[in-house]
């Protein structure tokens, strides 16, 4: 393992943070998700190929062992605690109040999703991964990232107070 | 009042997650123009995806947190706890110490056979016994070579264009016990730095001593020169000794 594989991971901690936190719903569980995953990482060094992209490469690990922790676990996971959230200033950065409660209620939204459809929507709408790319960590067709992703938000935009789309 | 009929929904959602070629998203922009009911969806769907990323956005302002770089980068706490015994005193005068690069020990055989040459300063032959020690012994594993000497690398510090290791040898025959600290800043070793006092002298035969303890308080001005970090933890020290010590 090269000195350099150990820098381009610790540079790629702050996205795997934030998609932790999108699976946890709150950053303590999401750091314990990281560490894990590096530790794995590391162990299983050998099999990253040089010249493929690393954040997909941790991020297939994150969502790995996050299910397979859920099912150890056997629940729903814990509800998401806003003040716990990730936002250490429990979301006052937010300008203005209606900012606060729309990313209240989108962690809420967000944690109340099936594990899947969460899965897929963070790394879409929050990691900003093209639906191939989402597919390819993900392994699955491009056609089930899409089907994900549209329940996800038929589930999601209620939830936000917003209309789910026009009926088709 | 909506024009129908409205656009697929994995389409609308498409081009609101960027997904479209300039044409196809052109076509849709036009699409929306006439259908309004389409064009709030749209509006929900962009609306929904930057609440989710600036809700989980936290991250990206926020340092890497110490223990998640600790595991990365192999740098516990605990890593400046390093076993093995007790140092022996500094010989040097504080006066010495200041050019250390003029110290030459001329003590005893060095964890070698005995017609090697003794431990000077300077560049260790490619080869050697001591040469091969630092190039594959982790710290803390005592290495004995026949009934009388004993050799023990100590740490392996960072410094800013390599890596420097501590060792000991002991030689019992000579009763003397020899601490010395060996550099690798392109392919080779070179010692900088030897000390030396009576192994009856050195007290205990073990312990556990941290590596910024005060028996290292002769050492700190030639470390600090070299800009050297703390000791690295095993798992970095193996990586180093199975990939070659190239800084």
């Amino acid at each position: 393992m090269t000195d350099r594989f150990r820098k381009d991971l610790v540079a790629l901690v702050p996205k795997l943070r934030r998609f932790a936190l999108s699976l946890a719903g709150n950053q303590p569980d999401a750091d314990d998700l990281v560490q894990s995953a590096c530790v794995k990482a590391l162990k299983n060094a050998d099999q990253f190929r040089e010249g493929t992209h690393m954040d997909s490469w941790m991020y297939r690990i994150i969502q790995t062992l996050w299910i397979d922790d859920r099912r150890r676990a056997k629940t729903r996971g814990a509800p998401v605690d806003p003040e716990l959230a990730g936002l250490s200033d429990e979301g006052r950065s937010a300008r203005l109040p209606e900012d606060r409660m729309m990313l209240d209620m989108a962690r809420s939204a967000m944690g109340a999703l099936p594990e899947k459809q969460r899965i897929v929507l963070s790394l879409v709408a929050v990691e900003g991964l093209s639906y191939k790319e989402a597919a390819d960590v993900l392994e699955v067709p491009v056609g089930t990232v899409m089907s994900r992703l549209s329940r996800a938000r038929d589930a999601l935009l209620p939830q936000l107070g917003m209309a789910k789309g026009p009926m088709q | 009042m909506s024009a129908k009929p409205t656009m697929d929904r994995s389409r609308l959602a498409a081009f609101a997650d960027g997904e479209l070629s300039p044409e196809e998203a052109a076509a849709v922009v036009m699409h929306l123009a006439d259908h309004p009911e389409d064009q709030v969806y749209v509006d929900n769907l962009m609306a929904a995806n930057e609440a989710l990323l600036q809700a989980f956005s936290d991250p990206m302002e926020e340092p890497v947190p110490q223990a998640i770089k600790n595991v990365i980068l192999g740098e516990p706490k605990t890593a400046d706890i390093i076993p093995f015994r007790k140092r022996p005193a500094v010989w040097i005068s504080t006066a010495v110490a200041a050019t250390l690069a003029l110290v030459v020990f001329t003590g005893p055989d060095l964890f070698a056979p005995a017609s090697a040459p003794n431990l000077t300063l300077g560049p260790v032959d490619t080869g050697s016994n001591l040469a091969v020690a630092l190039n594959s012994l982790p710290s803390g594993v005592p290495e004995v070579a026949g009934t009388d000497q004993e050799f023990m690398i100590l740490a392996t510090l960072p410094i800013s264009d390599g890596y420097c290791r501590e060792f000991e040898v002991i030689n019992r025959a000579a009763q003397r016990i020899n601490l010395g600290i060996a550099c690798i800043t392109s392919d080779s070793w070179v010692v900088e730095v030897t000390m030396s006092e009576p192994l009856s002298a050195s007290g205990t035969d073990d312990g556990f001593v941290t590596a910024s303890g005060a028996e290292m308080q002769g050492l700190m001005p030639f470390l600090d020169r070299l800009g050297a970090g703390a000791s690295l933890a095993p798992a970095a020290e193996a990586d180093l000794i199975e990939n070659g010590w190239t800084p």
